[in-house]
């Protein structure tokens, strides 16, 4: 029963931190898509170009392998406290 | 206002620092006396001295806790100076299981073996290196758990705590994170709206004065003398 509980607090807390690191990065990468547009506008640049430009960006960033990496922070905690286990119990 | 953040941080920091220095591991140079085991009440405020091994611990009032005597050598600063004397230091063994604080120990009863194998006599010390979490109080008979032993060829080791060295960068690299991402998310998720709350505020109040200034411009028509109305003379 401790262990459901850790196994069930656990995942709802690294969820929280799962979505808070997507959204963090989703941000980032869409901030910098903004300014390397602001910074370098082609001829006759308008609004709906920098959004197409930005749409592209995040679509790419969203196939990329990078949003999958954040999958590692429920894989990075589950083989710590393995590894603590391990160490802790083995003579 | 300051002197109250101020106050509210000291606070927070001395809460944190006294977890963090109940429950991380720290190092004892010790040399085992004897062990024993001794039934314990646990139905009072000092139970949170006392671990949760498994589920229906939790609801016993009391059990059977295994305990480890050993005459340890004295320390100054949290374990970094060492010293020459010595003291009396009795360590709990419980499992810590799935509980908090997270050291997922299942294997009290090797430890205790290990530390009854090491077990000397002042004349032909044996000494050992404890790691344990927790407190020593003698008047609320609050011990600390031992976590694992191994022996040593001298008491003049030197301790590096690797896991609190590892703990406390983890930490640090965490905070910055964190306020990276706080900091990303008032930029472009807070400012945003309060920009726009602060226009709509200017807005408004650019509508009071204009209108103010429509009143008092009609108010003016009446106070002023309008010569203009006026025949020529």
């Amino acid at each position: 029963m401790q262990f459901v509980r850790l196994v069930v607090i656990g995942f709802v807390a690294l969820s929280i931190v799962y979505f808070s690191v997507s959204l963090y990065s989703r941000s980032v990468r869409k901030e910098r898509l903004e300014k390397e547009f602001d910074a370098h506008p082609p001829e006759g640049a308008d609004e709906a170009m920098r959004e197409a430009f930005i749409a592209e960006g995040m679509a790419e960033y969203n196939s990329s392998i990078r949003p999958k990496l954040i999958a590692l922070v429920y894989v990075v905690p589950v083989v710590f406290f393995s590894i603590v286990t391990y160490v802790i119990n083995a003579s | 206002m300051r002197k109250i953040k101020i106050t509210l941080r000291i606070l927070f920091l001395l809460i944190f620092a006294t977890i963090a220095h109940y429950a991380l591991p720290q190092h004892d140079v010790v040399r085992v006396v004897n062990t024993y085991q001794e039934r314990q009440d646990l139905n009072d405020w000092t139970r949170m001295f006392w671990a949760r091994p498994d589920d229906q611990s939790a609801e016993l009032i009391n059990r059977d806790v295994q305990f480890i005597q050993t005459v340890k050598r004295r320390t100054f600063l949290l374990g970094f100076i060492p010293r020459e004397a010595t003291e009396p230091m009795v360590y709990r063994n419980e499992d810590t299981g799935f509980s908090w604080p997270f050291y997922f120990k299942f294997d009290t009863a090797n430890l205790q073996t290990e530390a009854d194998d090491l077990r000397s006599t002042s004349e032909t010390p044996k000494w050992a290196v404890m790691t344990h979490y927790g407190w020593r109080n003698e008047y609320i008979s609050a011990f600390p758990n031992a976590i694992a032993i191994r022996p040593v060829d001298s008491p003049n080791v030197t301790i590096i705590p690797w896991f609190n060295i590892f703990f406390f960068i983890c930490l640090a690299a965490l905070l910055l994170f964190i306020r990276a991402m706080w900091r990303q998310f008032r930029e472009r998720s807070v400012d945003p709206l309060l920009d726009a709350a602060g226009h709509r505020v200017d807005e408004v109040q650019a509508d009071v004065a204009e209108r103010k200034g429509r009143i008092s411009r009609w108010l003016g028509t009446w106070r002023k003398k309008d010569n203009s109305r006026l025949p020529p003379e």
